[in-house]
């Protein structure tokens, strides 16, 4: 219970400390964390938009290209889901069995993704 | 070995009479949220499969679905989408610190955005319509079978966000009775369910719109 109540302190207290700094603002650590995916997002669209210019005017580097624009864009969406998941959805103050939950079929989905994309286009032949 | 009985394992959780307490309740209810979450997981993750293997073996055709898309309108219902989880838990917080007309307010706002995502992609799925680029059936057409992997997820989505917008209303009429005065247990599972939406949507946004 006083987990609890700490945890729902921390909530609604509008201060939050980030890189060191001590930042007031209405709605906390909520308010910081849309900013933060509003900044991503914008980040997000910038990079791709850049990249697909990149790719378009040098074609003999385009598939090294598209991998780090895959990499860079799913790695910027994770973070984006994690920061959700993490304050939004309270994973941060949950019980271990929740992330347990929610973390099993995702790396089973990682698994079968992977799997898929291992098989040839035009499959086994068999 | 007698059988333990639930009480005498943990005591604290229930009363007298075999009543479960409020916050095992209020436990078992999101963990039940949590369980629907992850089986939905499951179908987007096949849906998104089945987009990504086409992509790989039509990268010409996506290449020219992403000139047709374009990422303007798209990314503005993105910044709607994640100012409506924004919404949401604040609602959330207003809720707990007895604030009830701050959590309507703020759950209202959520609806809202909701239907303007829901506007923006009506809109979007016209242009594409007039492009050509419609939900078919027909195998030996480019357009129609990038169709099927695009509107699959991004309609089974919109979907989502239609219920979430229709519990976001039935939330706010049972706030306005009062009903989340001392548990707000119900938006707090409301949530989670809009919360998981906007997830899916920031890698939708990605994987079909940018990457």
């Amino acid at each position: 219970m006083t987990e609890a109540m700490t945890h729902e302190g921390e909530h609604h207290s509008n201060t939050v400390h980030l890189l060191g700094r001590e930042i007031t603002v209405e709605g906390g650590v909520y308010t910081v964390v849309f900013g933060g995916l509003a900044v991503l997002t914008v980040i997000e669209v910038l990079s791709a938009e850049f990249l697909k210019g990149a790719i378009h005017d040098a074609p003999d580097a385009a598939a090294a290209l598209q991998a780090i624009k895959a990499i860079l864009l799913l790695g910027i969406a994770i973070i984006k889901s994690s920061l959700v998941i993490w304050f939004y959805m309270h994973l941060k103050s949950e019980k271990p069995l929740i992330a347990v939950v929610i973390l099993l079929p995702l790396l089973i989905a990682g698994l079968s993704i992977m799997y898929l994309l291992a098989i040839p286009p035009s499959g086994y032949g068999l | 070995m007698a059988e333990l009985t639930a009480n005498q394992l943990n005591p604290a959780a229930h009363d007298d009479h075999g009543h479960m307490s409020e916050e095992e309740h209020n436990n078992n209810m999101k963990l039940g949220v949590w369980l629907y979450l992850a089986s939905e997981i499951v179908i987007f993750s096949i849906m998104i499969v089945g987009y990504i293997i086409f992509r790989i073996n039509n990268e010409e055709i996506v290449a020219q679905a992403h000139e047709e898309l374009g990422v303007a309108l798209v990314t503005a219902n993105t910044f709607v989408l994640l100012a409506s989880s924004f919404f949401m838990v604040m609602g959330l917080r207003a809720m707990q610190g007895g604030n009830r007309a701050g959590m309507l307010r703020w759950i209202g706002l959520t609806a809202l955005g909701g239907i303007v995502f829901l506007g923006g992609q009506y809109i979007e799925y016209s242009e594409l319509a007039h492009l050509g680029i419609v939900l078919g059936f027909d195998t030996a057409s480019e357009w129609s079978t990038f169709g099927m992997r695009f509107y699959a997820p991004t309609f089974f989505h919109g979907a989502h966000v239609f219920v979430g917008v229709l519990w976001a209303l039935e939330v706010m009429r049972r706030g306005a009775k009062g009903r989340y005065d001392n548990n707000p247990i119900g938006i707090e599972m409301f949530g989670l369910y809009w919360h998981f939406v906007d997830v899916v949507w920031i890698m939708l946004f990605t994987l079909i719109y940018l990457v």
